[in-house]
C-alpha cells in the first residue's frame, strides 16, 4: 500500500537479503494461489513485514524454486506457503479493496473510473478474503468509515486521525497468540500504523497542497506553497521517532522467530532511514535521490 | 525452571565475561528508562526479573555462592507527588490502565489548569497519541513553568522518548556514504594506473 517499511539493504547479510526476497516472492505466490492471478499485483512491503512478524517461532523457513510471470525464464527462490502467508495475503486483498472503495467515494465519477475498474476485477478475490477473515474485514470497514467521517469534520488532532488507521493494523494480531506477546504485538502494530499514517501524510504533503486534496497535516499546518516550516518538520520528526522507539521497545518483548534479524534491520535502520528521507524529500531511495542529497551536503 | 543460559542467550560453556556482557546488554534493553510510562512496562519488568534471576543462578552455579551485583530496577515512573484529590484519582486510573474512566474524570474536571493539561497529556501518552500529549504537556509547562514534573514530561517528549539501540549502532548506512558503482569504478581505474607505473 505504501512501501515505507523496508530493510536497509546495504546493512543486511547476503543470506538475509536472499531470504527477504524469497519472503517477498512467497507472499506473491500465496496471493496468486489463494486469490487468483490479479491479486498478485497488490503485493507491498508493509505486508511482507507483517508476514515476517506474524511468523510463529517454531516454523522454519522452507525455500522452493519456481518460475513466475516476473521471471519467466529463470527459476526464483520463494518461501513456501504457511499460515502467516495465508493471513497476510487475505489482509492485503481486504486492505486494497477498502482503499479502492475509499478512493471511489473521494473522487469524481470520471476520475474514479480506473479505481472502479480495478475493484471490479478484484471483487471475486475480495469476496473470498472476506469470508476467510470476517473480523478483520469488518474492522477495516469500520475504522476507514470513522476515519473518513473524522477527516470531513473539523479536524483538530493528527493523533485522532492516525488512531483510526493504527487500529486497523492492530486488528491484524492473530487471535491464537498467547497473552503477554499479544499485548506487545498490539502495541507494536498500533505505533507502526500511526507511523505509517503520519509519514504518508508528510510524503504527500506538497502534492496534496498543490492539487487541493485532503491531507491531515495540511489541515493543521496550512501553507500556501506546500513547504513546511522547519519547526513543524522538527515536531513531526520527533513524534515519528517517538513512535519508532515505541515500536522498538514493544518488539523487544516479543519472542524471537526466524526473521528476527531482518525485522530488527527494518525497525532499527529501515524506518529511521525512511523517516529522514521523506522529511528531506529524498524518498523513494534510489540513485537519483542519493545524488540529490549528496549535492546538498557539499 | 527455564535454562538460565538460554534466557541470557549464551552457551553453557561461555566465559564469565561473556555471561556478564550478555547480561548487561539485556539489562540495557529492558531498562525501565526504555519503558517509561509505557503500557508494556510491566512486561519489561518481568523480563528484567527473569534476566536477573538467570544471571544470579548462573553465578550461584559457577561460584557456589550468592550472586551479587545484579541490577535492581527502581520504581519505573516518578512518584505522583502533589496535585489535587481529583488529580490523584485520575493518576490512579491512568496507572491502572483504566483509560476510559480517566477520560471521564478529566471531562468533569473543575478547571482546565496546568494539572488538567498535564494529566490529559499523560492520558494521551498512554493511548499512544504522542503529538497531542506533547501539546498538552507544553500548555501545562506554559501555565506553570515552575513545576519540575511537568517540565520533565515535556523534555521527555521533545527527545522523542527512549529506546534501546544496538543493531547497526554507530554505522552510517551504505547508501549515505556515497558508495555507488561510479565511485568503485573510478577507484579501480586509479588503482590500476598506479600498478602499471611501477
Amino acid at each position: 500500500m505504501f512501501g515505507y517499511i523496508r530493510p536497509l539493504q546495504g546493512e543486511l547479510k547476503v543470506r538475509e537479503l536472499e531470504q527477504f526476497k524469497a519472503c517477498y516472492c512467497g507472499l506473491c505466490h500465496a496471493l496468486g494461489k489463494n486469490y487468483g492471478f490479479v491479486s498478485r499485483f497488490i503485493l507491498n512491503y508493509e505486508l511482507v513485514f507483517l508476514t515476517m512478524l506474524l511468523w510463529s517461532e517454531d516454523t522454519p523457513i522452507t525455500i522452493g524454486r519456481s518460475r513466475c510471470i516476473a521471471s519467466p525464464c529463470r527459476k526464483k527462490r520463494y518461501c513456501q506457503k504457511n499460515e502467516s502467508f495465508d493471513m497476510c495475503a487475505g489482509f492485503s486483498v481486504i486492505l486494497t479493496w477498502w482503499k479502492l472503495r475509499d478512493s471511489i467515494n473521494d473522487e469524481s465519477f470520471i476520475k474514479s473510473l480506473p479505481y472502479r475498474a480495478f475493484s471490479l476485477i478484484l471483487s471475486r478475490a475480495y469476496k473470498k478474503a472476506k469470508s476467510d477473515f470476517q473480523k478483520f474485514d469488518r474492522c477495516v470497514q469500520d475504522e476507514l468509515l470513522s476515519l473518513s467521517s473524522y477527516e470531513s469534520s473539523a479536524l483538530v488532532s493528527l493523533d485522532g486521525a492516525a488512531d483510526k488507521f493504527a487500529n486497523i493494523l492492530k486488528a491484524a494480531v492473530p487471535e491464537k497468540l498467547p497473552e503477554p506477546s499479544r499485548r506487545s504485538m498490539s502495541e507494536m502494530l498500533y505505533h507502526l500504523g500511526r507511523w505509517v499514517y503520519i509519514i504518508d501524510a508528510c510524503d504527500d504533503y506538497s502534492g496534496d497542497v498543490k492539487f487541493g486534496r485532503y491531507n491531515p497535516i495540511a489541515v493543521i499546518y496550512p501553507s500556501e506553497r506546500g513547504v513546511l516550516p522547519s519547526d513543524v518538520l522538527n515536531r513531526l520528526e520527533t513524534t515519528l521517532i517517538h513512535s519508532n522507539n515505541l515500536v522498538t521497545s514493544a518488539f523487544e518483548l516479543l519472542p524471537e522467530n526466524p526473521w528476527s534479524q531482518i525485522l530488527q534491520n527494518m525497525i532499527y535502520l529501515g524506518m529511521p532511514d525512511a523517516c529522514s528521507r521523506v522529511l528531506t524529500h529524498r524518498w523513494p531511495p534510489g540513485r537519483k535521490n542519493n545524488k540529490k542529497w549528496m549535492k546538498l551536503d557539499e | 525452571m527455564n535454562n538460565p543460559y538460554k534466557i541470557l542467550g549464551v552457551n553453557a560453556n561461555a566465559s564469565d565475561d561473556e555471561v556478564k556482557k550478555a547480561y548487561r546488554e539485556l539489562v540495557r534493553k529492558y531498562h525501565p528508562d526504555n519503558y517509561h510510562d509505557n503500557p508494556l512496562s510491566d512486561l519489561a519488568q518481568e523480563k528484567m526479573k527473569e534476566v536477573n534471576e538467570a544471571y544470579n543462578n548462573i553465578q550461584k552455579m559457577r561460584e557456589g555462592g550468592a550472586g551479587a551485583g545484579s541490577y535492581r530496577p527502581g520504581s519505573g515512573s516518578s512518584g505522583s507527588s502533589g496535585g489535587t484529590a481529583e488529580g490523584q484519582k485520575v493518576r490512579v486510573a491512568i496507572n491502572s490502565g483504566d483509560l476510559q474512566y480517566a477520560e471521564q474524570l478529566l471531562k468533569n474536571f473543575p478547571t482546565r489548569n496546568a494539572e488538567w493539561n498535564f494529566l490529559m497529556g499523560s492520558l494521551c501518552y498512554r493511548k499512544g497519541w504522542l503529538d497531542d500529549a506533547f501539546t498538552h504537556f507544553q500548555s501545562a509547562v506554559n501555565m506553570e513553568p515552575g513545576n519540575s514534573e511537568y517540565r520533565q514530561a515535556l523534555s521527555f517528549m521533545s527527545q522523542g522518548g527512549h529506546a534501546y539501540r544496538s543493531y547497526g549502532q554507530g554505522q552510517r548506512p551504505m547508501a549515505e556514504q556515497g558508495c555507488d558503482a561510479c565511485d568503485c569504478c573510478a577507484a579501480m581505474l586509479c588503482m590500476n594506473m598506479c600498478c602499471r607505473c611501477s
